[in-house]
């Protein structure tokens, strides 16, 4: 793969993580519960984390980009509806919302790899990956807030 | 341990305590009677019957005095801690042991075992909730383990031990009313329209229905026409019998399902023979949230009929065919809309149970909800509970505390145990438990037969005379119909569950026989019914 075709494909990469950032930060400001606002803001940063660890990648092409898909995808972000983003909402619907939006971030690197020349396709399954593993970081949190028994 | 004599109503729980105990663990049993498991006990707190509250927001001054609460938890996890900082300093452990009878420096040693405890589990069982502040019980068990820290950890957290194998599952089947299964409100437009999408049916009612109370109450003034009882002795096992049976006499129409005749079915209009837990396929769902097979082993004997065929043969006669054709089908048709059952298939729990939320396939179980201190709502929230007496505290008409429990070889009402020759040869009537002190002074001995009365009724029966019983406090169960508790138990609820203060009213304790006493036919221990 040139030079200019793995700056593309990081670009792309930074650009979706810049973007869940502003968003998540849209929103933490909207919020009227703090422990929502700080919720938004921690996922947020979690986004620039990710952003970080692509931009590491893209400085060094030397480094072979070598992601592990997680164990096992409990498809529960599948199993949710989008839920839409507003100033109220509870920490199960924030959490859907972040696992939704990671799925489909993996679905968009598939979809990436699925058509990609030889060279790209590595990396694009590797950044599906690097998704997958933070969907299943997030839907481990939806278990923990998602099912409330209440009555 | 609160609130819980484990070994008698939970035997297969108190075994792994005990295992626990064997392993090096510190047991703390916390209740007003020296039941079996103080045996196993470090510490045996015999806190005076309805006194947690003080007692537990005692402890956590004294934790938050001596710097044992835990400060990274309370920041990071819970909202406003100070506000409970505060709240307890109404309790000094001086205050606390006045009201609760517990020593002070018995609290202060249960605090010390405690505050310096990597990791403390918290179980408790009726003796916590069947009081008229018993959800107020339950939210201060909530804000000790909190200010432990111990919320979201292996083997730490709050946990009911549930009354009966399924309750759990009932309750997440849908079986109270205000919620569909899987606790979806059905007062919500959104979800009461995904429902009866799912059914098939143009709407569904809207309102919450009422509590057990309230049903039965409301029948007394109209309010509740037909009451459609499965597998719930409810003259036996609500409160204040005589009034439980005026209410059930004002219905208009009453079924009750059951599988043998008890004190309930006389009362009903329709009995429909109903199939044990062995002529039964399904699940249950235990005290761990987790999900297990039930197979049918026997073939129900005469018109005996499942309860989802009953039930779906009803649906017919009101103009609506489910059209299921087994329990798995029944199953299949939950799953669709109980996300947290959604992955639960009878093939996954072919060998093993699964713990929910499972919500799909793909995934695992859950043996222990919040990790690491994540609530559902975000976090945790520290409720201000206060102390307040029983509804009806003992005088001089009536001087004891009746409190009431299970004992180990019956269950409930007895309308499967009492039936069993085995389980009543071992323990075949009942007994009231007092204490060496009371029962002196009323000249009482084992063996004797004594008339316990309250405002609501009388009961005779043999005394057991034991330190079981706390002084001031009498002990006996509502198994045996021919002396059953609940002819003397309080009809007074907690506000928010309803659940009957079952385990606190004044009574009086006379002796009205020695004990060669010939026993009346009611106290004959009866031969098994066939």
């Amino acid at each position: 793969m040139d030079r200019m075709e793995l700056e593309r494909t990081f670009s792309i990469a930074a650009k979706r993580e810049l973007e869940a950032r502003d968003f998540y930060t849209a929103v933490a400001e909207k919020c009227h519960d703090a422990a929502m606002r700080e919720l938004f803001e921690k996922l947020a940063a979690d986004e620039t984390g990710h952003f970080e660890l692509l931009e590491k990648f893209r400085a060094d092409p030397a480094k072979v980009m070598k992601i592990a898909a997680p164990e096992s995808d409990w498809k529960i972000a599948e199993s949710q509806e989008l839920p839409v983003p507003n100033a109220d909402m509870k920490p199960k619907d924030a959490i859907a919302l972040a696992m939704k939006r990671e799925q489909q971030a993996v679905e968009f690197y598939r979809a990436l790899a699925a058509s990609a020349s030889a060279d790209t396709k590595d990396i694009f399954e590797n950044l599906a990956n690097m998704e997958l593993t933070h969907k299943h970081r997030l839907e481990r949190l939806f278990i923990d807030v998602g099912y409330p028994e209440v009555f | 341990m609160i609130g819980s004599d484990t070994t008698e109503a939970h035997p297969v729980i108190s075994y792994y305590i005990k295992r626990a105990v064997k392993r090096g663990a510190t047991l703390i049993v916390n209740d007003p009677r020296k039941i079996d498991l103080t045996r196993w006990a470090t510490l045996h707190v015999p806190l005076k019957v309805g006194t947690d509250i003080a007692y537990l927001n005692g402890l956590m001054n004294e934790l938050f005095k001596n710097g044992w609460a835990r400060e990274d938890f309370l920041r990071s996890c819970t909202e406003n801690p100070d506000s409970i900082r505060e709240w307890v300093k109404d309790y000094p452990v001086e205050t606390a042991s006045k009201i609760c009878g517990v020593p002070v420096e018995t609290m202060k040693k249960v605090a010390k075992i405690l505050g310096e405890a990597k990791t403390t589990s918290v179980c408790y069982t009726l003796g916590i909730t069947e009081h008229i502040c018993g959800t107020d019980n339950v939210k201060t068990l909530a804000n000790l383990q909190m200010v432990l820290g111990n919320m979201g950890k292996y083997a730490g957290g709050v946990n009911p031990l549930r009354g009966q194998n399924n309750v759990q599952g009932a309750c997440d089947m849908g079986a109270l009313p205000n919620v569909f299964h899987n606790y979806q409100p059905v007062n919500n437009k959104e979800i009461s329209k995904k429902m009866a999408d799912a059914w098939g049916v143009a709407q569904l009612p809207q309102t919450p229905g009422y509590a057990m109370p309230t049903m039965l109450r409301k029948a007394l003034d109209g309010g509740t026409k037909i009451l459609y009882c499965v597998g719930d002795n409810t003259v036996h096992s609500e409160p204040n019998m005589a009034h439980t049976i005026k209410e059930i006499k004002a219905l208009e129409f009453f079924v009750v399902c059951d599988i043998f005749p008890n004190l309930t079915t006389p009362y009903a209009d329709v009995i429909f023979p109903d199939t044990s837990w062995g002529e039964e396929d399904g699940t249950f769902t235990n005290t761990e949230r987790r999900v297990s097979r039930v197979r049918k082993a026997l073939v129900p004997p005469g018109e005996a009929r499942s309860h989802w065929w009953v039930l779906q043969e009803l649906g017919k006669r009101l103009g609506k065919d489910l059209g299921f054709s087994s329990a798995n089908a029944v199953w299949e048709d939950m799953r669709k809309t109980a996300t947290s059952y959604g992955g639960i298939t009878w093939e996954r729990i072919e060998n093993i149970g699964l713990q929910w939320p499972c919500p799909t396939v793909e995934h695992p179980g859950t043996p222990f909800l919040h990790r690491d201190g994540k609530f559902a709502r975000g976090k945790g929230l520290f409720s201000h509970t206060d102390w307040v007496p029983q509804a009806e505290p003992p005088d001089e008409e009536y001087p004891f505390i009746l409190s009431t429990g299970r004992r180990l070889w019956h269950y409930h009402t007895g309308t499967q145990t009492r039936n069993s020759i085995g389980f009543n040869d071992i323990f075949g009537e009942e007994l009231l438990e007092i204490h060496p002190d009371d029962a002196r002074k009323l000249g009482i001995k084992s063996g004797d037969i004594v008339r316990a009365t309250t405002r609501r009724g009388s009961i005779t029966l043999k005394a057991w005379v034991t330190d079981r019983s706390a002084p001031g406090l009498v002990w006996s169960s509502f198994h045996f119909e021919e002396a059953c508790s609940n002819v003397l138990t309080i009809d007074r609820f907690d506000p928010i569950t309803e659940t009957p203060e079952y385990k606190a009213c004044a009574v009086r304790v006379e002796k009205v026989g020695d004990g060669k006493t010939v026993l009346g036919e009611g106290m004959v221990r009866r031969q098994a019914r066939p």
